[in-house]
């Protein structure tokens, strides 16, 4: 008998654990979907001129609503087509993964509909959420395929040039960035399209365990 | 190697269909028959043989639900499950010290 048949075995084991451990979902359709809102949100919020800081958080906490609604369904639908549990543990790990960030974003949301008139708020939602998500889709990252954590600094990353770009005062911004709705619509739909894109052409088309 | 740690391996999860089994299981509260059936690449007919042999040997338990009208055989360790899953790592790993180079 191979003497390394029990160092073997023990990593198949490891293997097997980490895969049971893992969110299996195909994330291509949700990133698609989730995209595809971020950016019809962006060029409707632009189009009709949202412009006040209380119209512009509402606006986008509806689109995030819609978003976050489209997304649970299509995971449900690939719960109930794989006879599987749609509160699965994983899907469970995700969650609780996801939510401090989450929240967090949610409240500075709120605190902008009460007060957001008294200073110029939406690129400070813009940022704020950039980093919420992208912080909380990388602490889910754990859970979920390797390549969902680079989205996630991709947020932070984008956020922090944000910040960057929106302190040089000489700087003569491009369209985009003095449209929060496009910025919004190029951040969260443009990434969340890319990497749905990404997904489709590299996801396994029935993901295993 | 010493043959007496060998021969200390639980059988039943020794086998390898079942050690897969028990190692998904032991990371996870409970996994689904259709997760576990696509996660290791098992025909409908082997996984059953198997969950029925770790359940005869008290390993795990099934739970039989229905979801949207659809039933649900979801699987999950046991406590004495658990317990000789434990065993059988710590058993394995004391092997794998004796077969290392001093």
């Amino acid at each position: 008998m191979n003497s390394n048949w029990a160092e073997e075995n023990l990593q198949t084991i490891r293997t097997l654990m980490e895969r049971s451990a893992l969110y299996r979902r195909a994330l291509a359709p949700i990133m698609i979907f989730v995209g595809t809102v971020g950016i019809v949100g962006g060029i409707v919020g632009w189009r009709l001129q949202i412009n006040s800081a209380r119209s512009f958080v509402v606006f986008w906490s509806g689109v995030a609503v819609v978003a976050l609604a489209g997304a649970f369904l299509l995971v449900r639908r690939q719960a109930l087509k794989d006879s599987e549990p749609f509160w699965s543990p994983p899907t469970r790990r995700v969650a609780q993964a996801m939510l401090p960030s989450f929240f967090v974003g949610a409240m500075a949301s709120v605190v902008m509909v009460f007060w957001g008139n008294d200073f110029s708020p939406q690129m400070i939602f813009v940022l704020v959420w950039c980093w919420a998500f992208g912080c909380g889709i990388h602490a889910a990252g754990f859970f979920m395929p390797r390549g969902i954590r680079w989205l996630g600094w991709i947020f932070i990353a984008t956020g922090g040039l944000l910040l960057l770009v929106g302190m040089d005062p000489n700087i003569d911004f491009p369209v985009i960035l003095n449209s929060p709705h496009l910025l919004m619509a190029a951040i969260f739909g443009g990434l969340h399209l890319a990497y749905g894109i990404y997904l489709y052409f590299t996801e396994k088309k029935n993901p295993v365990a | 190697m010493n043959p007496e740690l060998f021969l200390q391996l639980d059988r039943v999860i020794h086998e390898k269909g079942r050690l897969a089994i028990m190692s998904m299981l032991a990371a996870s509260p409970e996994l689904s028959f259709t997760e576990l059936r696509d996660a290791l690449a098992m025909t409908d007919g082997n996984l059953t043989t198997h969950i029925r042999a770790l359940q005869e040997e008290g390993f795990i338990s099934v739970a039989k639900s229905y979801q949207n009208r659809r039933p649900l055989t979801t699987c999950s360790l046991t406590t004495a499950g658990r317990k000789a899953f434990a065993e059988y790592i710590t058993l394995l790993e004391q092997i794998v010290r004796q077969n290392k180079p001093q």
